[in-house]
């Protein structure tokens, strides 16, 4: 049971989008690009609003999804934290929320794709979150 | 970064002034050492110039000028922000720039992983310029690929959409634990290497092209440089220049059984393969011995060239 969850757009007064993690090849893998188009229904939503996600800590994340021509959409995805204006991001807990997300992502894709496998990856090279 | 950004402690074991030029729209380094035929030795992925240390001295003692290119996107080179900027092609044409650039001929050269595909790219499409080649733990031909690259854990899932951002990119893993795991004498490496490798890729942005080189190794029939290894592989095999072979004994990413054999294979006259204590980057096992080897070979060389 994955500890992160897409929900709905939420209320952004007072928040700022602070930029924490970039894909230019959301596709490399194309099971990767399905997971994305229909956890936030893109094909039919496209560009008209990110994808939203809660993480363990309780910060949303915006999931910003990235087009290019003659490529299928997305072709890339920006994940950004949504942290109060003015104040300074917590590393610690946008790199544990990130490896949370990672996990829910890779657990959605299924298939040959196992939480297992990118734990023990994060295992063997000592990430911090993965410990 | 220039050369003053590297710690004290590497720039004792790479004391080499450093040099800039524009290829092919960005601004490469590279140390240009001694006098003689030129030996360009390449790196790969996640390594740079620094890979070379122990090559320096007894190439330029023996009579050899020495160029050390870093690969844009690694070392003291420019490191572009863009997935985009890098490719196969892209990177030979970057190389093809800096050695037309400087005018070299009867150029010996040295490729390791990645270097492998960008040297003999540049070497089979500019073979007038070239006098020698020598490779270790590298390949040129699309399929199959090493058994390694095939793993889901931990190759694909290291570099995997997202995966390889926040660990190659914000947790650097290749560089901090990737090489680490790839030497024999790891404590060696630890002591002496491995603040040279972590200094010149600071920052997460910074380190790009060190999952973006994982996606572009063929995997597949479909893979996007399938067409230009298919090349490499024709042209290599009608290749009569002289070459080397050396491998490290415990290279477990292009195993020597299968990678060493396949070049053999393809240029069945070259000299080797000679096994040397080491897995992949085996120039921080074995670098005295592999320079002495690059001497000895291109001293034979020299004799038959003399002789004809």
């Amino acid at each position: 049971m994955s500890d992160v969850k897409a929900i709905a757009p939420p209320p952004l007064e007072g928040l700022r989008r602070a930029f924490v993690l970039a894909e230019d090849r959301i596709g490399h893998y194309p099971e990767f690009r399905r997971f994305f188009s229909t956890t936030f229904d893109l094909d039919r939503d496209g560009l008209k609003q990110p994808g939203y996600v809660a993480a363990p800590s309780g910060t949303c994340y915006a999931l910003v999804f990235i087009g290019r021509s003659g490529e299928p959409f997305p072709a890339g995805v920006e994940i950004h934290a949504l942290v109060p204006a003015l104040e300074p991001l917590n590393e610690n807990t946008v790199d544990r929320d990130l490896w949370a997300i990672l996990k829910w992502m890779v657990a959605g894709v299924g298939g040959d794709w196992t939480v297992r496998d990118v734990e023990e990856t994060g295992r063997l090279y000592r990430v911090p979150a993965a410990m | 970064m220039t050369e003053p950004s590297l710690p004290g402690a590497v720039r004792v074991q790479w004391p080499y002034r450093p040099r800039f030029a524009r290829v092919n729209g960005w601004r490469m380094h590279y140390v240009d050492e001694g006098t003689g035929d030129p030996v360009v030795l390449l790196h790969g992925n996640p390594t740079w110039g620094f890979l070379y240390r122990d090559f320096v001295g007894p190439l330029t003692r023996t009579g050899h000028r020495v160029i050390i290119p870093d690969m844009i996107g690694f070392g003291l080179s420019e490191k572009p922000m863009r997935d985009d900027a890098h490719s196969l092609d892209g990177h030979i044409a970057n190389l093809t720039a800096l050695l037309r650039g400087l005018d070299l001929t009867r150029i010996t050269l040295v490729c390791h992983d990645w270097g492998g595909p960008t040297g003999l790219g540049f070497a089979l499409s500019n073979l007038t310029r070239v006098r020698a080649l020598m490779l270790m733990s590298t390949w040129a031909w699309p399929l199959p690929p090493a058994e390694f690259h095939t793993r889901l854990f931990p190759w694909r899932m290291m570099h995997a959409p997202l995966v390889g951002p926040y660990l190659m990119g914000r947790h650097n893993v290749l560089v901090t634990r990737g090489i680490y795991l790839s030497v024999v004498d790891r404590a060696r490496f630890r002591e002496r290497a491995q603040a040279a490798y972590e200094a010149v890729l600071p920052d997460p942005a910074s380190r790009l092209l060190t999952w973006t080189w994982p996606r572009w190794i063929p995997l597949d029939k479909d893979a996007r440089a399938v067409e230009r290894f298919a090349w490499l592989e024709q042209q290599l095999a009608a290749c009569t220049l002289p070459a080397l072979l050396v491998w490290g004994r415990e290279d477990d990413v292009f195993d020597p059984t299968t990678f060493a054999a396949r070049f053999k294979q393809l240029l069945p006259h070259a000299e080797g393969p000679h096994l040397v204590t080491g897995r992949h980057f085996l120039q921080e096992d074995s670098g005295p011995e592999i320079a002495a080897l690059i001497v000895d070979f291109l001293k034979r060389l020299a004799q038959t060239e003399a002789r004809a």
